[in-house]
């Protein structure tokens, strides 16, 4: 018993696990990743190129059939408009977030952070009330003689954007905070005895030390954006698809399978190949880090 | 000649509670349209009833949906603790020879997106009979929460000096005994926390759980789904009004357990 | 070197009633301070003692709630940090790490609508004031501690501003290079010409470098002089306690004239001289006697003052040898001497005598402590 103790106590690796336990530990992880998620996935991907025959018709499908490669282009194009506009929006929030004090800092990122953890059902809903046609901001519009009768903003291409960029913008936040926090004081300060105004310390010193933040903050803004399927269900236009509505209609609809499967193929491979080009853009320990 | 507050911070500051208010907004102007009189929404609300709150309460079609919803988001968050806490643990402590993949792996379900997860999932669990199930749900919604575990946990892992489990280990404890007396009493908050995370996950999970939700078996936010989409009734405020508190009340929870850990 | 001197040099600098509170707390209370051209002021004192506030003030990064600061002949108090056209180094270096070194010494000429060719100019040259030429394209990652900090004072004095403000430029240095880090910077000092104001918490630092030091505490000044001065007749008890070592005894005044009659706690009677009184004094009141630990000397049975020492502790420190040891009453007594000296009689536990030099002898009215 006693050499035993001391054995491992003496020994080198006593500290670390063996390779034994490490993988016994590990073996849930891997058993359910694989089995939840990397086949069927990969069950997906196998069907778009083999079925009906082993081509890549369905493939050629989507790219050539002009609905199908609008409904890629009006997907992509709203990615890009909400993460632009979570830029314009966010990076305001999150440079006073690091430059406030502790209590109103703290105050702002609960303002940030509770959206994020709450339902996107309930976010979405929210819009749909907003937006409706006696809905508050018809008549906010109408009571500011803005216009004379409602407009119709719900289950329009706007609406998606504007309650995408809301649903998404904690995501830009969180990351362009956690780079702008960690610009020392000294800096701005430096900049300033060394003779630059507020707004050239901004633009020489503050945003290109701030640029990792944004880029990583616009990567998962783009990437969810991309695949978003709530918010564009709810709130476009049938008339107006994106990829996973489209995905969703040729499975509960059209029950075209092979094609729905090369349109998850076309989303997924795209998602992946772009996060893995940016793979060090990417920082996830800094979202959850900055709650 | 002291000078006054500029006109830059000024704006600064103006701007950036417009955008907090159009971040608040939409969230809380769900609470008082969920206390409205009438059949159908407006804004601002007249009158004042709890109807819609005895509606929720009272239909056996909400009340079904939400408690599929806690069985599950329960177990997700039992299933992800454990499973993401002995990963993390072998992860930190073991020999990092499985990292990559083990990195690779754990972002997976963050960056593809939920549609494909869900697509494939529809096909493979109807083949094998777990569609529309509990444990189809809850092997899913693990899958989503497990990076957020596994985050929270390595976070508190990482501060838990190796030597401690050494010394235990030294005055004749087990490796597990180790673990249990020492390690996971110190990084208990955090688990905890990550637990709630994982059970805010899954309850509040859309995109999964409308294509596993079978006829029978729907969870709450696929309920949620159906009724913003056919008819926009006040019982949805009143929901939303709930789902908001739950959240404040898990935020609160794992922030309280986090900051445990600090002390 | 290639800087022309008269158009760097030093600015003198006039702060009057200078005062900071924040909230209740007052940071800097009441603070009188002249600071010729060309002067090095370094500002001594321990953490929370304003000596920062003030920099800052200076600075332009706080502005006081009351009093004036004047930089040659123009009022700053409330300028703008980036309109005072005032030289900085900070304590860790601050260099921007995504601009190149060139970049960041050639930063403040950019502010200044500088042209490209002759900023770029003017930067290696101030590299080469620093002896750091040749290094511009590689950025501060790449450098080491030492290195960095000596691009920043490029970077200060690239502009030729006629004031440079220094906050613990040197605490992050490791000893060797924060005394080759000294020398640098009053090489400088001595070839430019510009007014200095250091800030620093070593005392041994800013004895070496200063012209003039700023004791501060509590926001106050305690006292204001050349390190000479400071170290050998500080004004007080607290800067007598807080520069150098100081044997404190307490003692009775008793009689007050040609010399002061003193008595010690082990029931001597001393005539000192009236000089050695730092405060007026009167007969009957309680002093204290002040006497730094290397002016005692070993033995002198016959010397006119002399401490009869139950020795504790002897500690050899190389350079040095220190005794420790306790009067009748309990107070401690140190003495410092030089390494090499003999003491082989004495042990822990023997009883020494210490002689006094008269003139090392300090009186300050006030109880010991």
């Amino acid at each position: 018993m006693t050499s035993g103790i001391r054995s491992q106590f003496w020994h080198s690796d006593g500290r670390r696990l063996s390779g034994l336990s490490t993988l016994l530990l590990l073996l849930p992880f891997f058993a359910i990743i694989a089995f939840v998620f990397v086949y069927p996935i990969g069950q997906l991907l196998w069907i778009s190129f083999t079925e009906p025959k082993p081509t890549l018709d369905n493939y050629a499908r989507v790219v050539t059939n002009p609905v199908y490669a609008r409904v890629l282009l009006r997907t992509l194009w709203t990615a890009v408009l909400v993460t632009g506009l979570c830029v314009i929006l966010g990076f305001p929030v999150a440079y006073y977030m690091s430059r406030a004090r502790a209590a109103v800092a703290a105050f702002v990122g609960v303002c940030v952070i509770l959206p994020l953890w709450s339902s996107v059902l309930v976010r979405t809903a929210a819009w749909s009330f907003l937006l409706q046609r006696q809905g508050l901001v018809n008549s906010g519009l109408m009571a500011t003689g803005i216009t004379s009768e409602p407009l119709k903003l719900l289950y329009t291409q706007s609406a998606v954007v504007v309650a995408m960029a809301h649903v998404l913008l904690p995501f830009m936040i969180l990351p362009i905070f956690g780079a702008l926090r960690s610009i020392p004081d000294d800096y701005m300060r430096a900049a300033a005895v060394l003779g630059a105004p507020r707004f050239r310390t901004f633009l020489e010193v503050i945003l290109p030390l701030s640029l990792p933040g944004i880029a990583s903050g616009s990567l998962l803004v783009f990437l969810t954006a991309l695949g978003f399927f709530i918010t564009p269900a709810l709130l476009g236009s049938p008339q107006e698809l994106m990829i996973a509505t489209l995905v969703s209609q040729q499975i509960r609809e059209v029950l075209d399978w092979p094609f729905a499967s090369a349109l998850v193929g076309v989303l997924t491979l795209f998602v992946t190949l772009l996060a893995l080009i940016f793979s060090k853009t990417l920082r996830f320990d800094r979202l959850m880090g900055a709650q | 000649m002291k000078p006054s507050i500029d006109k830059g911070s000024l704006a600064l500051g103006t701007y950036v509670y417009a955008v907090l208010a159009f971040i608040v907004i939409p969230l809380v102007i769900v609470i008082p349209m969920s206390f409205g009189q009438n059949d159908y929404l407006e804004f601002p609300p007249k009158g004042f009833t709890l109807r819609w709150y005895a509606e929720y309460f009272s239909s056996r079609q909400w009340w079904s949906a939400t408690s599929l919803s806690v069985e599950v988001a329960f177990l997700t968050a039992i299933c992800a603790s454990v499973i993401g806490t002995a990963a993390t643990y072998a992860m930190v402590r073991g020999r990092g020879r499985l990292a990559t993949l083990f990195q690779i792996l754990l972002i997976g379900p963050i960056i593809v997106p939920h549609i494909a997860l869900a697509v494939g999932l529809y096909l493979f669990f109807q083949t094998i009979g777990l569609s529309g199930t509990v444990p189809g749900f809850v092997l899913a919604h693990t899958v989503l929460a497990l990076p957020f575990v596994v985050f929270t946990t390595t976070a508190a892992l990482g501060k838990v000096d190796a030597s401690l489990e050494a010394a235990a280990m030294s005055c004749g404890a087990s490796r597990f005994s180790a673990f249990r007396l020492v390690t996971l009493p110190l990084i208990l908050p955090n688990v905890v926390s990550g637990a709630l995370f994982a059970f805010i996950i899954s309850f509040d999970e859309p995109v999964v759980s409308f294509f596993l939700s079978g006829v029978r078996y729907k969870t709450l936010p696929r309920r949620m789904f159906e009724d913003i989409e056919q008819n926009l009734t006040p019982i949805i405020p009143a929901i939303a009004t709930l789902l908001i508190v739950l959240s404040i009340v898990v935020l609160l929870g794992a922030h309280l357990m986090r900051s445990r850990t600090k002390n | 070197m290639a800087m022309n001197r008269e158009q760097t040099a030093g600015a003198s600098i006039r702060i009057s009633r200078l005062e900071k509170r924040f909230g209740n707390v007052s940071a800097v209370d009441g603070v009188d301070i002249d600071i010729s051209a060309g002067e090095f002021l370094a500002l001594l004192g321990p953490s929370g003692s304003g000596k920062t506030t003030i920099l800052m003030s200076l600075a332009g990064f706080e502005f006081p709630t009351a009093g004036n600061i004047v930089i040659g002949s123009e009022d700053l108090t409330y300028v703008p940090a980036n309109k005072r056209n005032l030289g900085m180094v900070f304590q860790n270096y601050t260099l921007f790490p995504h601009m190149s070194i060139l970049d960041n010494v050639a930063f403040p000429l950019k502010m200044r609508g500088v042209a490209k060719p002759e900023r770029y100019a003017r930067a290696e040259e101030a590299l080469a004031t620093v002896r750091l030429a040749g290094y511009g394209e590689r950025f501060s990652s790449q450098l080491s501690g030492g290195q960095q900090q000596r691009v920043a004072l490029a970077r200060a004095i690239v502009y030729r501003p006629r004031v440079l403000l220094m906050d613990e430029p040197l605490s992050a240095l490791d000893k060797n290079l924060r005394e080759d880090m000294q020398l640098e910077i009053k090489r400088l000092h001595a070839e430019l010409g510009i007014t200095v104001i250091f800030v620093t918490h070593d005392q041994s630092e800013a004895l070496t470098m200063a012209d003039r030091v700023a004791v501060l505490k509590d926001g106050r000044i305690q006292q204001i002089g050349p390190s000479r001065e400071l170290y050998e007749r500080p004004a007080n008890l607290f800067t007598a306690g807080f520069i150098g070592e100081m044997n404190f005894i307490g003692v009775t005044v008793e009689s007050v004239g040609e010399a002061i009659a003193v008595s010690l706690p082990s029931g001597e009677h001393w005539n000192v001289p009236s000089t050695s009184a730092v405060d007026p004094l009167q007969a009957g009141q309680k002093a204290v006697l002040a006497v730094r630990p290397e002016r005692l000397q070993i033995g002198g049975e016959g010397a006119a003052f002399a401490f009869h020492v139950k020795l504790a502790d002897i500690v050899y420190a190389g350079s040095a040898l220190l005794l420790i040891g306790h009067l009748p009453d309990g107070t401690e007594i140190r003495a410092r001497l030089p390494g090499a000296s003999d003491l082989s009689t004495l042990t822990p536990g023997a009883t020494a005598v210490f002689s006094v030099p008269k003139e090392a002898i300090l009186l300050y009215a006030g109880g010991a402590k």
